[in-house]
């Protein structure tokens, strides 16, 4: 990287011929956008979200044959494939928003052999169903798994991409969120399901008040507004100095660093865009019922155009989450390992419950021309394997949900089996119209879409 | 460097102990060498294997690694902006630290700030800002005169002084300047607002939020680096106090006093007296116990009546105060608390551990000596670590053993193979107790090389629940025999365990890897072992006394220089 930061208000003032310019948008230009993918001409604008939850599936013959001579059924997977298919068990929490799925993928990258363990389960198939790609190698040599990405999640990679937001940056390139507070370790890596980068995550916003605050408070004062932009462009000019003696890596991180100035400064800008106000959210332990405080936030800073890419994490990979609710005594990690398949059952049913409540609240939130959120919206409902009884690798579960402006066909089964998990990301990122000949790294590229799901 | 000037040292003790070093059926050494790391139970042929031994007989050579750029950690930031603003400032949202091997500053020297913690960074500084500089008393106390003009010589001085504490460093002429012309540029509608404003900048400045520890050319060998005196007073700061040099040590390093070890031992005595040391100590020794696992802990009350929510912190601050008599009020042999019958209670401590306890309350801690002839003996028969390392209806001898590996002696366990079965036969008609699903392991070849290296010391607290609790046998009734071992040494249960960690040199080698990693913020390179061995030679010679590896590691040239900074990513 040897960019030379230059915030975009120093670099308009400079075509201003050194007078001040506003940049701030008016609140309806900053909205109305150019895309437009339904058939009747309305120009919505595609959401994009990923929701994530904890510990696969509850594990049946198509797993693997250690999970076979278990001999549980299969809860999740439809007998018929196509459209109109027989929700199961599993899926019948999302079938009122008759949501498609494809099932039989699985992690195509290759697994390094030294150091070992880069084949686990949890740590392979989440970075698979998020970045398409393999986990990092480093870290592997230490007990700690100090997990990292080698490339941004798909949420991060459509965030920044060009062909998304284009000129129409909204005020937040994406919203990160979390539900449960449970880790697996007692480290960032193991909470958050959305990177930039190597080391560069995104820890979820995990309490409603502080993502009400986030998205809500904003200072009525924009002269004083002003003044703080002005401010970082001095930060940035400091930060400059220090760049050039920096080492490869920490000027890397630097860059990172400025770069997220520069978006705060435009962000500052975009701060008179004023929603309404929602009210303060409550607060709950209950994962479903926060669930609800969260997405309904969420749903109305969508609704007025604060951001268009967000990712959800209901429970973290391999969640030590306690459903003592359920009558659970156990975390959910070792319940896998222990293998008592109904309690995973149960638990996982929850979780398509609280899937079901922020696909619920999406579909209310409808906007002045009736189209509501979901109908906008695509989200990758996705785990982070098969099974955790085995960490099984196979059948990992990967739902679409919502239409993306008429992108996604509603209540399709496809099945591939043993199908690259990319060919799904293939699918998302061409339903949300981002040019992709290909999508996948390390023995995970393909050039194929689920053609039965992509409109 | 006059004083200490890269000399030679002999150790032969570590050429010995590597030759006891051990064959690996798990362990997986990291970056270290003349590593005198047991290995697994199958071991016992005494073969060196690897490149242990080299310090055998040649002199210790003191190679330094390159610079990190740590981002503040949330408490430094906090104690930081306390010490620049003064006390009562309100909480702030802040990034979360991370801990990656274990410590926090690891964290902040690899990981990349977010853009929703670069927006906190922006809100924190506007808000902190206007705290002080909205309330007329609070601001003038801060400034220490009031601006009749923007930019006037009040601010100027104000600049000057307050720059230098923030950015732990004289500021530069162009510093100055930036800052000045904020003053100016901004003072609307007064010129205390310019002044505000100029504070909430630097308070974002990468020079306040990083510590910029970058080196300058040794004048007795301008080839070598070694930090500048003002990258010393933070290095000390940050080590002994965890927040930002305070004006003395600032003074010290302009005066040149910390140029020499001298001066540093001089500086760091005084910090240590000081009440910041014992907290930022205790810092260390809770992210080194990995006790922050502790803070999620429950238990179903049907199951351990003993439980209450507040127990898991009563275990914290029994450990918070062992480590205070074995550090400050004993100064003793840090290794001795793996092997002591002396510890704090209150009261529900006293009841989970059925020990008299005159005086302790549900907040007030008392010293107890409990029985030498009871189950108790040292820190890992206490609760926290019994607690931390069980699950939430059964104990857990793999996580046990596998804390007494790699915490308490540095040993490395390898990850599970990628193909392994994890599945454990509870069905088995005869693996009636949890040590005998467990010996199942053995049987299979992929997994007994390393379960036989965690299990065996594990397997010398089953005679505890997952509470901590004293049992003597199984909720379902069968016997518990709790007799184990480490590396061959046959022990009838965890009080045989203590006293030998707390004479195990490794485990005195272990406490200065973990501390050097805490002080550094990165794990050791290869080429630093060298000065690894010599303060662990040194920590020996002290009788293993905490506060003097303290000592030690802040007068050392390992922590004085650095190499060249990597270029080309």
């Amino acid at each position: 990287m040897s960019r030379k930061f230059l915030s975009r208000r120093t670099m308009l003032r400079g075509a201003a011929g050194g007078a001040m310019v506003s940049l701030a948008l008016p609140p309806l230009e900053a909205m109305l956008g150019t895309h437009g993918a339904w058939a009747d001409g309305t120009d919505d604008q595609p959401i994009f979200g990923v929701f994530f939850w904890a510990n696969g599936l509850p594990w049946h013959a198509a797993h693997g044959a250690d999970q076979a001579a278990a001999g549980h059924p299969d809860l999740w997977t439809p007998a018929q494939t196509g459209p109109g298919y027989t929700p199961t068990e599993l899926l019948l929490p999302l079938a009122a928003h008759e949501v498609s799925l494809v099932t039989g993928l699985q992690p195509h990258t290759d697994i390094p052999s030294v150091p070992g363990g880069q084949g686990d389960g949890h740590m392979r198939g989440f970075m698979v169903a998020l970045t398409s790609d393999r986990p990092r190698s480093e870290g592997f040599d230490h007990p700690s798994h100090t997990l990292t990405a080698r490339r941004p999640s798909l949420d991060q990679y459509i965030a920044k991409h060009d062909e998304f937001y284009g000129n129409d940056v909204p005020r937040f390139r994406s919203l990160v969120m979390g539900v449960s507070e449970a880790r697996f370790h007692d480290y960032g890596h193991w909470n958050a399901i959305s990177y930039n980068g190597p080391d560069s995550l995104n820890q979820p916003v995990q309490d409603p008040a502080q993502l009400y605050n986030l998205l809500f408070d904003v200072p009525a004062d924009t002269a004083s507004l002003e003044r703080r932009v002005s401010l970082l462009d001095t930060v940035m000019e400091d930060a400059n100095d220090l760049r050039a003696r920096l080492g490869a890596a920490d000027r890397i991180r630097l860059d990172e660093h400025l770069a997220h100035m520069d978006e705060i400064q435009r962000r500052l800008e975009l701060s008179v865009t004023a929603c309404d106000d929602p009210g303060a959210p409550g607060s709950s332990e209950d994962l479903i019922v926060k669930t609800e405080l969260m997405a309904d936030l969420l749903a109305r800073g969508l609704l007025c155009g604060l951001s268009r890419v967000f990712s959800f994490m209901l429970t973290s990979p391999a969640t030590t989450h306690v459903f003592s609710n359920l009558g659970v005594p156990d975390g959910m990690h070792k319940t896998c390992h222990d293998g008592v398949w109904q309690r995973v059952r149960d638990i996982t049913e929850y979780q398509m419950q609280a899937f079901a409540r922020l696909l619920d609240i999406m579909q209310e939130t409808v906007d002045p021309t009736g189209v509501s959120l979901l109908d906008r919206m695509l989200v990758m409902g996705t785990s982070e394997y098969g099974e955790g009884w085995i960490h099984g690798a196979a059948e990992h579960p990967m739902v679409f949900a919502g239409r993306a402006c008429g992108a996604i066909n509603p209540g399709v089964h496809e099945r591939i089996d043993g199908g690259n998990i990319s060919t799904a990301h293939v699918t998302m990122l061409r339903a949300l119209g981002i040019d992709t000949p290909s999508y996948g790294f390390n023995g995970g590229e393909t050039s194929e879409h689920l053609s039965g799901i992509l409109a | 460097m006059n004083e200490q000037a890269r000399r030679p040292r002999w150790s032969p003790k570590w050429a010995l102990i590597a030759l006891m070093g051990a064959t690996v059926g798990c362990y997986g050494g990291h970056s270290e060498r003349g590593d005198g790391n047991g290995g697994g139970e199958e071991s016992g042929d005494g073969a060196s294997t690897g490149d242990t031994g080299e310090t055998d007989g040649d002199p210790l050579v003191f190679d330094p690694a390159a610079a990190v750029l740590p981002r503040l950690t949330s408490t430094q930031y906090r104690n930081s902006v306390t010490q620049l603003l003064g006390p009562g400032l309100p909480a702030v949202m802040l990034e979360p630290d991370t801990n990656p091997y274990l410590f926090f500053n690891v964290g902040a020297s690899t990981t990349t700030l977010s853009e929703l913690g670069t927006q906190q960074y922006e809100e924190a500084a506007d808000a902190l800002s206007h705290l002080v500089f909205d309330d007329a008393e609070r601001r003038l106390a801060l400034v220490g005169c009031e601006p009749s003009a923007p930019g006037d010589q009040c601010v100027q001085g104000f600049l000057a002084d307050f720059g230098r504490q923030a950015y732990r460093r004289p500021l530069t002429a162009d510093e100055m300047a930036r800052w000045q012309a904020i003053t100016v540029e901004l003072a609307d509608p007064d010129a205390w607002e310019g002044v505000r404003l100029a504070v909430a900048g630097m308070l974002q400045s990468p020079y306040f939020i990083y510590r910029v520890e970058l080196g300058e050319p040794d004048p007795d060998d301008p080839e070598l680096l070694r930090y500048t005196a003002f990258e010393m007073a933070s290095r000390l700061s940050f080590l002994m106090w965890n927040t930002s040099p305070d004006d003395m040590l600032l003074d010290a390093a302009a005066d040149g006093v910390l140029d020499t070890a001298d001066g540093l031992r001089e500086h760091a005595e005084r910090m240590l007296a000081d009440p910041r040391a014992s907290v930022a100590i205790q810092e260390f020794f809770a992210q080194y116990f990995d006790l922050s696992r502790l803070d999620g802990v429950t238990r179903d009350v049907d199951a351990y009546p003993m439980f209450a929510p507040s127990l898991p912190q009563s275990m914290r601050n029994e450990v918070k105060l062992l480590v205070d008599d074995f550090v400050f009020r004993r100064d003793a042999d840090i290794r001795g608390i793996y092997g002591t019958h002396s510890t704090f209670v209150n009261e529900e401590l006293a009841m989970l551990y059925g020990v008299d306890a005159p005086g302790a309350s549900p907040i007030a801690f008392v010293p107890v000596e409990l029985p030498e002839d009871g189950p108790r003996n040292g820190l890992l028969t206490l609760g926290a670590f019994l607690t931390m390392n069980a699950h939430e209806t059964e104990t857990s001898p793999t996580l046990r053993g596998k804390y007494v590996r790699e915490r308490v002696l540095c040993q490395e366990v390898q990850p599970p193979p990628d193909d392994a079965d994890t599945e454990l036969d509870t069905d088995a008609s005869e693996a009636v107790t949890l040590r005998e699903r467990l010996e199942q392991h053995r049987d299979d070849p992929a997994c007994s090389g390393c379960h036989g290296f965690i299990d065996p010391p594990g397997f010398l607290f089953e005679n505890f629940d997952s509470l901590g609790s004293h049992r003597t046998e199984y909720p379902g009734g069968h016997d518990i025999d709790a007799s184990g071992s480490l590396d061959g040494v046959a022990l009838a249960n965890a009080t045989e365990l203590g006293p030998l960690l707390a004479d195990d040199a490794r485990v005195g080698k272990c406490v200065v890897t973990q501390l050097y990693r805490h002080a550094q913020g990165r794990l050791e390179t290869e080429d630093e072992a060298d000065i690894l061995t010599d303060l662990d030679d040194r920590f020996e010679s002290e009788g293993y006394r905490f506060k003097s590896l303290l000592m030690q590691l802040v007068t050392h040239e390992g922590f004085r220089t650095l190499a060249r900074p990597q270029e080309g990513a």
